[in-house]
């Protein structure tokens, strides 16, 4: 979760000595420590599989009665995409999906056990929540499947997108070229679920390192569950604040930076999805009257925390986006960065932006 | 021989289990001769899996043949008896990649078949089926005849030398992705299609739950793809490889399935048939797998 810098830079001075910032956390944290995703916790509740296919008949139905009205509504899911999440939603609730799944549609009389990890009755409860609340499909089940990796995600944190995957391919070409990135230091600015820091240390070698800031002690709290469950305490140190500020004591030292900072226009977010616009913090969605408030910020700190020769990719909002913040960085920031340049995402829109810090 | 001798004294045991009136001992050795009739059996099949890939794992394709949602549920049907026909023999099954058709059934879809002689056994089922009923989907109830073209492709293992593909002959591209995407979109479909630019072959995946996984599963389908193409240029020769759906020519059908107005089912190839689709449907292939590779290894050997 990140911050408008612009709206309340004075807030956020206090915040800086303070633990918790009282502008930037709509919400105050209830507890802070992480939900567990349901695919990880034990199976300890107990059906029949008669019940359970019961629950599954209801819930395939109510994924057919959507048909294409959200996709219509609002570019929202289709009954094609809810049947495959609700496939999904069985694999990480039932302790022997696969047995369930195949089984001929047959056996509505059987009464034989079978072990959840999530009572039926929340089952009812989660798929309810997914198809008439539209609650996003990764907080109903916990997590998000983000390349190779299984992240925790709750409510509070931003779900990392597909796109964003494609930045820790950047990183990794990156290295290639120049060895010397794999053993430095990396900073994820507004790590949110703590997806890009992970991505990039699982990549570098064994001195690299990478420094995970995020504003939002939620964000914070779960980025730091992710580090652990893929082993990383040591290469990954999570800080709360806010971008640059957690980073001072070790300015210049950096190779690479990335971020995946909040860029929609702020007029945008009243006619976003409603997995989006009524589930996801607006906090790490709302970049300002033009979307770039924070990408400006990011491009200005980039100048003193990047070493020469030191790396930066930031998503944006798209084609404007990235040409407008290219051009940036040539008049506004002349001389501080090379090979700048824009980089699509897989529907061919400009996504990111590179760059090397001059030398 | 082990087998001959078992056999004899498993029969001899029998003789003595009767002469003593031990049903307990008769039953197990009526048991046991069983398992060798079984035994034998397999031994026989593995004997017709000698071929250079028999052993790989697989893609089977499955393609909807004109004629609109008939075939299209019979695509549905064909790719569903694959799947637990492949279950039943112990193999890993998983949709890569599915096109589901607008009122039912299925346009197309590829699923992957993984284990030991998957390929051996599923080349066999290469060619067009087709299917005789009432269909549901005609209000008139009257008999259609439907058609689905399957294709198999063998996924090669690390020993076979497989086609070298260029990064930069490949195009990426995520599919069904609505509108702005980034933060403005919240969706678990991360499909994507590959395309090798200098053959146009594609391939796409949008069954695994990241980009990352969908792009790896694509990338496996078109590896085979592409081996597959040139394991068929160069075996052009002997004949030996298995077709492509888009080789398959409709002609070429090799299993009839009537459910109206009698009841069979016929492999052209071999003439075998049965007198009962459902358990056909239901993934009981293997009889036909056998012939059909008995067949061909006698071909072989004429």
């Amino acid at each position: 979760m990140k911050v408008d810098i612009c709206e309340c830079v004075e807030e956020m001075r206090l915040s800086f000595i303070r633990p918790i910032s009282c502008c930037a956390v709509s919400s105050p944290a209830t507890s802070l420590k992480p939900q567990t995703p349901l695919f990880l916790r034990p199976p300890t509740f107990k059906t029949t599989i008669s019940d359970l296919k019961k629950w599954h008949l209801w819930a395939k139905s109510l994924a057919s009665s959507v048909g294409s009205t959200f996709l219509e509504l609002d570019n929202g899911p289709d009954s094609d995409l809810l049947l495959r999440e609700l496939n999904w939603l069985v694999e990480d609730a039932v302790e022997t999906p696969k047995l369930f799944l195949q089984q001929p549609h047959k056996d509505y009389h059987d009464n034989s056990s079978v072990s959840i990890r999530a009572s039926l009755e929340d089952l009812y409860m989660l798929w309810k929540q997914r198809v008439e609340e539209r609650r996003p499909f990764q907080y109903v089940v916990g997590c998000e499947h983000w390349r190779d990796l299984v992240l925790s995600v709750q409510e509070g944190v931003l779900i990392p997108r597909p796109e964003t995957e494609l930045i820790v391919d950047l990183v990794d070409d990156a290295i290639k070229e120049n060895e010397e990135l794999r053993e430095g230091l990396w900073a994820d600015l507004g790590t949110g679920s703590g997806a890009l820091a992970i991505g990039i240390a699982r990549i570098l070698g064994t001195s690299g390192r990478v420094v995970a800031t995020d504003l939002s002690p939620v964000a914070t709290a779960v980025a730091s569950y992710n580090v652990q469950r893929y082993d990383l305490e040591e290469k990954v140190y999570v800080k709360q604040g806010s971008w640059f500020e957690p980073l001072r004591d070790d300015e210049g030292e950096f190779v690479g930076l990335v971020s995946n900072p909040p860029y929609i226009p702020s007029k945008d977010i009243d006619g976003l999805q409603a997995e989006v616009g009524r589930h996801e913090p607006r906090l790490a969605l709302d970049g300002g009257a033009s979307g770039v408030n924070d990408l400006i910020h990011l491009c200005d700190g980039a100048v003193s925390l990047l070493k020469p020769g030191g790396f930066f990719a930031f998503e944006t909002n798209g084609d404007e986006q990235s040409k407008s913040l290219v051009h940036y960085i040539e008049t506004k920031k002349q001389g501080s960065f090379s090979k700048v340049k824009m980089v699509p995402d897989f529907a061919g829109i400009q996504r990111f932006i590179t760059g090397f810090r001059g030398r | 021989m082990a087998i001959e001798q078992e056999l004899v004294e498993h029969i001899d045991m029998i003789k003595l289990a009767r002469e003593e009136n031990d049903p307990e001992l008769e039953s197990e050795s009526v048991k046991a001769l069983l398992g060798i009739r079984r035994n034998v059996k397999e031994k026989e099949l593995e004997a017709l899996l000698s071929g250079e890939h028999d052993y790989c794992s697989c893609f089977i394709e499955v393609q909807a043949g004109a004629g609109g949602t008939e075939s299209m549920d019979w695509a549905s049907m064909v790719m569903q008896m694959y799947k637990l026909w492949a279950q039943r023999k112990g193999y890993g099954v998983s949709v890569v990649d599915e096109m589901p058709g607008e009122i039912a059934g299925i346009k197309r879809a590829t699923i992957k078949v993984d284990g030991e002689n998957a390929f051996g056994y599923a080349k066999s089922e290469v060619g067009v089926h087709r299917l005789v009923r009432i269909s549901p989907f005609d209000s008139a109830k009257r008999r259609h005849t439907s058609f689905v073209a399957v294709a198999v492709i063998p996924i090669l293992g690390d020993g076979s030398t497989r086609v070298q593909i260029n990064e930069s002959d490949l195009r990426i591209e995520r599919f069904r992705s609505g509108g702005a995407g980034g933060q403005s979109v919240n969706t678990t479909e991360s499909a994507v299609r590959i395309t090798h630019i200098p053959t146009g072959i594609t391939a796409s995946c949008q069954n695994e739950r990241s980009q990352h996984s969908n792009k790896a599963s694509a990338m496996a389908v078109l590896q085979s793809r592409l081996d597959q193409l040139e394991m068929a240029r160069q075996a052009q020769m002997n004949a030996q490889h298995t077709q492509s759906l888009t080789e398959i020519s409709w002609g070429n059908q090799i299993r009839t399935y009537v459910l109206h107005p009698y009841r069979m089912v016929k492999d052209l190839r071999t003439n075998y048939e049965v007198s009962d689709p459902d358990s056909v449907l239901e993934g009981d292939l293997d009889d036909f797998i056998l012939s059909f590779l008995s067949t061909s290894l006698d071909k072989d050997e004429e």
